[in-house]
């Protein structure tokens, strides 16, 4: 059928018109130094788009994966800002010199999180901003109105920032891509070198893939 | 150019328009008077048809969506303030004149400085809804009939020129003067000056002498100077009581803006706002913003308060608002020639501010570890301008899964075979542990009052999962997950 064959496609372009940020290429990403998500994500964490991990079992890595971004960022002397939503990160847990470019939200609740994470997102000044929202009231997570993280989308798109949800469960709705971790890790794991744990992480991409992030995409440099 | 003269024609009309939202782009008027004698005194260009001095009832004819209000004292001493803040930006020496109306003393000031300055007043004052007119000339009188005579900024070099057109009404003759001198025909100021002093003071007697010097701009005054404030605060009440955001944010715009002004007038910037809500069961709310970056930016506070109110639910109507900004003197800074600086610094000061009132300024900044073995000691400090260039890496590389703490801990009981933790029950977390490490005691401050022990251990659930377990005094807690 002609017809609906060149409707199809005027609508196409319509939509392309319409948001034309939908079908822009991240304009760059941010290494990880997860060898594992890098891979899956064609090299980082891409710039102005929402990538969500989710820790979907207890000591599957999500921390490790934090720490090492923030390790990452500071080597490459970029700024990043973690939206704590439940106030679980333990600044002893790295190095005194790699917390120096970090701005930490310590969060109460959900309100203040999503609402601290909608203002640094736009910000530009930020490489990087973590929201971490795994500890956060489930419920409440759950009854996130759908047009907030619309908003967050739409503030990430606009800007040059890459945009981090780290959660439990699946959450964000139509997030470019998803990362799950799903291996819990044994004791013995401890007497295992950081960088070695970071780089065995089981990650699992249950949206968008890396070819689709790979094309065009190139690591920023510092 | 020794005076400047700052009019705002029209003030109580301007003076009532800003002080209430829902005036915006409707016709007003302002009215004097009560009953059958009640005549509007000013009215807003909406209001087709109106004219001052025209009777209420025949005003409300020609224009039925004409909004009548009476003189509102307190919006105008409001506006004053703001007139008056910025005519000290331009000299500490200001006259409070009249309503709406400030003299300000230009003897030294630079010209070309002084009106960019100006301008840039006069930007503001619009902006904040009150539009105010400025005339420069040598006397004060003469900068009056300047600003009198300019929709703008008037710089009057030529004073005989200048006058020489003006009605002679401009240099307010007595009744019965006016009615002599129009009998003369004379009609202009410079009309009156066409004749000899000596003449007109020998028929019209000394107030005649002095009208002519007037007219020909040679009088001249001491002015009565204004004390420049030295706390910057204000203060307003709501009747009826608030009980949602835009008319809060619309009053508190207006204050903030003249206490900002009066900030730079004094050659401040704020450090800290503080904010009292009253509520109508006579309790308060109170606030503190920290500025991450001292400002005087009314903008960036506008967005600073609006992060926190938009947040917040009160437990009755709010009757009255009070913000205090503490004074600082401007940061003075010099950037590094090879620091990567941030992007956008007003932006980012900004956002942690906002953040701030969100979460509260003592929840957001750079950690820094403090130097204890004592666990979580850490303080929250103001993130650095520039990253600077990282140091080497540790010699030994951390090891094991990073520890992702819960805020409070939680409390549970532990069951031990021996020392060796089996079992955990609790409310958030329980289960059988299938393997454990530990213990590791450490103890600090014994020497102090806050003296400390704990004896950690590292422990695995069968069901999965690796938290660390912590046993004090108190009992055992979980301290958190290993993730």
């Amino acid at each position: 059928m002609p017809g609906s064959a060149s409707t199809l496609s005027a609508l196409r372009s319509l939509l392309a018109a319409r948001f034309p940020e939908k079908n822009r290429r991240p304009a760059g990403c941010v290494p990880t130094g997860v060898a594992a998500v890098d891979e899956a994500l064609g090299g980082g964490l891409p710039v102005g788009r929402l990538t969500e991990v989710v820790s979907a079992v207890a000591s599957s890595g999500g921390q490790t994966l934090l720490t090492r971004l923030i390790e990452e960022t500071r080597v490459a002397r970029r700024r990043i800002a973690l939206v704590d939503g439940a106030d679980g990160f333990a600044p002893e847990s790295v190095s005194a010199d790699a917390l120096r470019h970090l701005v930490w939200v310590r969060g109460q609740d959900l309100v203040q999180a999503l609402a601290s994470a909608d203002v640094l997102v736009r910000d530009g000044n930020f490489a990087v901003v973590v929201v971490d929202l795994r500890g956060c009231d489930e419920r409440a997570l759950r009854k996130t109105p759908s047009a907030t993280w619309h908003r967050l989308h739409r503030a990430t798109e606009a800007g040059a920032t890459a945009v981090l949800v780290q959660s439990t469960g699946a959450l964000v709705p139509a997030v470019p891509c998803r990362l799950i971790l799903g291996r819990a890790h044994a004791l013995a794991s401890r007497r295992v070198e950081r960088g070695e744990l970071a780089a065995q992480l089981a990650v699992e991409v249950a949206r968008g893939h890396a070819g689709l992030l790979a094309d065009g995409v190139e690591a920023q440099a510092g | 150019m020794n005076y400047a003269a700052l009019v705002v024609p029209d003030f109580s009309l301007h003076a009532v328009r800003r002080s209430d939202a829902s005036l915006a782009g409707r016709p007003l008027g302002i009215v004097a008077g009560e009953g059958r004698t009640a005549v509007v005194r000013a009215v807003s260009p909406e209001a087709t048809g109106v004219e001052p001095g025209l009777a209420v009832t025949l005003a409300m004819a020609r224009c039925p969506a004409l909004v009548l209000r009476p003189r509102d004292p307190t919006a105008e001493t409001e506006a004053g303030c703001m007139v008056i803040a910025a005519a000290l930006t331009l000299s500490p020496r200001v006259e409070h004149t009249g309503a709406g109306w400030c003299t300000v003393d230009l003897q030294g000031a630079d010209e070309a400085r002084t009106l960019v300055t100006l301008r840039l007043r006069l930007g503001e004052l619009a902006a904040a809804g009150i539009p105010v007119r400025a005339g420069i000339a040598g006397t004060p009188l003469l900068a009056a009939l300047a600003a009198r005579s300019t929709e703008t900024v008037c710089v009057v070099r030529a004073a005989a020129e200048f006058l020489r057109p003006l009605p002679l009404a401009w240099a307010e003759p007595t009744a019965a003067h006016a009615e002599i001198l129009a009998g003369w025909g004379v009609r202009t100021m410079g009309d009156l000056t066409a004749l000899p002093k000596g003449e007109v003071g020998q028929r019209l007697g000394p107030a005649g002498a002095a009208l002519w010097e007037r007219a020909a701009g040679e009088t001249t005054r001491p002015l009565k100077l204004v004390e420049p404030k030295k706390s910057f605060a204000a203060a307003w009440a709501y009747d009826p009581p608030v009980e949602s955001l835009e008319p809060l944010l619309f009053l508190l715009r207006r204050y903030a803006e003249r206490v900002a002004l009066e900030l730079r007038a004094a050659g401040f910037v704020a450090e800290k706002l503080a904010l009292t809500l009253l509520l109508e069961d006579e309790t308060d709310h109170r606030r503190e913003f920290r500025l991450p970056e001292p400002g005087a930016d009314v903008d960036g506070w506008q967005r600073i308060l609006h992060a926190h109110l938009e947040t917040l639910k009160t437990a009755a109507r709010v009757v009255g608002v009070r913000l205090v900004a503490t004074p600082a003197r401007p940061p003075e800074k010099q950037d590094g020639l090879f620091e990567t600086g941030l992007r956008d610094p007003a932006v980012f000061w900004e956002s942690l501010a906002r953040v701030g009132a969100l979460v509260g300024d003592d929840r957001v900044g750079t950690p820094v570890v403090a130097a204890t073995h004592r666990a979580d000691a850490f303080v929250l400090t103001k993130p650095a301008e520039a990253v600077p260039e990282p140091e080497p890496a540790p010699v030994h590389a951390a090891r094991g899964l990073v520890l992702r703490r819960f805020r409070p801990a939680w409390p549970v009981h532990v069951h031990c075979d021996g020392a060796r933790p089996v079992e955990i029950v609790g409310g958030q977390l329980g289960g059988d542990v299938c393997a454990a490490s530990g213990p590791w005691r450490s103890e600090g401050e014994w020497w102090t009052a806050a003296a400390w022990a704990v004896e950690l251990w590292q422990v695995e659930l069968a069901a999965g999962g690796l938290y660390q377990l912590a046993r004090t005094a108190d009992g055992w807690c979980v301290e958190g997950v290993f993730d």
